[in-house]
């Protein structure tokens, strides 16, 4: 059984959060993506995280042969971050919504780095680096959840299966 | 690699957290961010050890591990692919990098968190550009052509009290700088010395920082270039607020209250540090890697005109000068304190240490023979000043003293008189009182 996510996590999950997929490839090597939009189920047991297959190949090419998967998902405004692992993931059809889902969050992303003081255009500018013309979806139900915001603390569990 | 490392020292910079891919032992990959990836060398970066975290125990099991960098203005990302190879504590790259720390970790709120533990330095032996469609950030300000710039505007200089002057504004019409200082290395009193500044209400010339501490002080420790690109409150990196002695009688430095970006870099003679440009802007990032390979360049050649124009041999006799006013009015009272060599005059603070030493001298030959024609052979030579064996200390410290006379006691002036050659003038006359 995997871990029940909380509606506080859930709704920092879908809310505008920095992402990054990781993964092992097969020659032991770890390889790392930037996810760009993330839905978590109605049960709260799994989530589907959206990334690119061109920029994503390595990651996609590592859980196709069996690599375990971790999600880092970060708010930039105030560095709170979870980690969640799963053993496997597994690829599924990219629907419509996912697409909303992945428009949504990038330019979300965007506007809070803007707000941040970074560069002013960010927005645009994200939307070209991260296009939804190839996504591709991964559904993991996560085994464990790590608080990861920077600090001492970074690392606890905040839930096992 | 296709991808040269230097190209990518802007995603280098602290500007975007890097991400950082590793497994464990059996295969389980962890994923996290490093406030900093920074630039070694063409083969090497090193991350920041903030914390014992899972990236840590990961990369000391199985030393391989995936960087993901971004380029600020373009959002292009990079992987690097890389090897684990050592932890540094201690030394020049750590200094560097806990000074950068302070500004990334004050501009991302996480001043009270981060704190560095040690710089992993790590082998990088693949890059891959994941957005090739992508074109590039637009080039930064060609840093060689400011430098070019700065050189113009340096021109010739056969005096060094010119040349330290002409080395800061020089400085404002090749990098736009505004605020910048020349702190010289006592080579005694492991402190420096202001010398000349640019841009500041009050020149601060004589007010002096200790070796290692500030930014300016872990520069010349160091003999190292440090940049903090960001405004930082770790008052570790705040220049304004180290100096040599706490309880001495100070000068205040010149430096903004709390800038934005922030370098210094060694003023150099083959291994020998003579002392440190500093400059510093209110707008962040102000200054880019290129600039600071520039302006490590640039102070390199400042120290080695500094060390040319001090071996210069000093003129055989003074230049013909008009006869001074005899001095008039009411007395000047002129106290100097032998434990610090520090001189007051009317109870106002004047300077210490080896400039208080010389002016001592100075003044009380004058009084006992009447001589006003000096010049620095006599001076090196004298057993009363414990001077250095180095001929640029003696003319700086000299300079340093003409300056702060002619800000605080006009009515003492030391006038050159040719190269190595100086005469006192007193519009007033003295008392002198040693303690």
């Amino acid at each position: 059984m995997s871990v029940l996510l909380t509606p506080d996590q859930t709704a920092f999950l879908q809310g505008t959060l920095s992402m990054n997929v990781g993964a092992v490839g097969r020659d032991g090597w770890p390889c790392v993506c930037r996810a760009q939009g993330l839905v978590v189920a109605r049960d709260r047991r799994s989530l589907t995280v959206l990334l690119s297959a061109s920029r994503g190949r390595a990651v996609l090419e590592a859980l196709d042969v069996g690599s375990a998967i971790t999600l880092v998902a970060s708010r930039p405004a105030t560095h709170a971050t979870l980690q969640l692992k799963a053993a496997s993931a597994a690829r599924v059809g990219v629907s419509a919504a996912h697409r909303v889902a992945s428009a949504r969050c990038v330019a979300a992303f965007g506007a809070e780095l803007e707000r941040l003081g970074y560069a002013a255009g960010l927005s645009a500018t994200l939307a070209g680096v991260l296009p939804t013309d190839d996504l591709v979806a991964l559904r993991f139900a996560p085994d464990i959840v790590f608080d990861q915001t920077p600090g001492p603390d970074a690392g606890r569990v905040l839930a096992r299966a | 690699m296709n991808i040269s490392l230097e190209s990518l020292r802007p995603c280098l910079d602290g500007a975007v957290p890097a991400v950082v891919a590793t497994a464990s032992p059996d295969g389980t990959p962890n994923v996290a961010y490093a406030s900093q990836a920074h630039y070694v060398d063409s083969e090497h970066v090193a991350l920041s050890f903030q914390f014992f975290s899972k990236t840590r125990e990961n990369v000391l099991a199985h030393p391989y591990a995936q960087v993901q960098v971004i380029e600020p203005k373009s959002f292009r990302h990079f992987r690097l692919k890389v090897h684990y190879l050592r932890t540094e504590t201690s030394g020049p790259l750590f200094e560097y990098m806990k000074a950068q720390l302070a500004g990334i970790a004050e501009r991302t709120g996480m001043a009270k968190v981060f704190a560095l533990r040690g710089a992993d330095i790590y082998r990088v032996l693949d890059i891959e550009n994941v957005d090739p469609r992508l074109l590039p950030a637009p080039a930064p300000p060609d840093a060689l052509l400011k430098l070019r710039r700065t050189f113009v505007h340096l021109g010739a200089c056969d005096d060094l009290a010119r040349l330290a002057d002409r080395a800061l504004t020089a400085l404002a019409h090749g990098f736009g700088i505004r605020h910048a200082l020349l702190a010289m290395l006592d080579e005694v009193g492991g402190t420096l010395y202001t010398l000349a500044s640019l841009g500041y209400s009050a020149s601060g010339v004589g007010a002096e920082v200790a070796l290692g501490e500030g930014l300016i002080g872990v520069a010349a420790r160091e003999n190292i270039p440090v940049r903090i690109n960001y405004h930082t409150g770790d008052y570790t990196y705040h220049a304004a607020l180290y100096v040599a002695d706490p309880a001495s009688p100070r000068i205040p430095l010149p430096v903004l209250a709390n800038p934005h970006s922030q370098i210094a870099v060694p003023l150099a003679h083959g291994e020998r540090l003579v002392g440190v440009l500093y400059a510093e802007s209110e707008q962040n990032a102000f200054f880019s890697h290129a600039d600071e390979d520039a302006l490590v360049v640039y102070g390199r050649h400042l120290g080695a005109l500094i060390a040319q124009l001090a071996a210069l041999p000093d003129d055989a006799e003074p230049a013909r000068a008009a006869p001074s006013p005899k001095p008039s009015g009411a007395p000047l009272a002129v106290r100097y304190f032998t434990h610090d060599h520090s001189v007051f005059i009317d109870n106002d603070y004047l300077i210490k240490g080896v400039a208080g030493s010389i002016l001592w001298t100075l003044l009380n030959e004058h009084a006992a023979s009447g001589r006003r024609d000096f010049c620095n052979r006599e001076l090196r030579r004298d057993p009363r000043l414990s001077l250095p064996d180095f001929g640029d200390n003696l003319e700086t410290r000299l300079i340093l003293l003409q300056r702060r006379l002619a800000e605080r006691c006009p009515q003492i002036a030391l006038a050159k008189t040719g190269r190595g050659r100086f005469r006192l003038e007193l519009a007033r006359p003295l008392l002198l009182n040693a303690a």
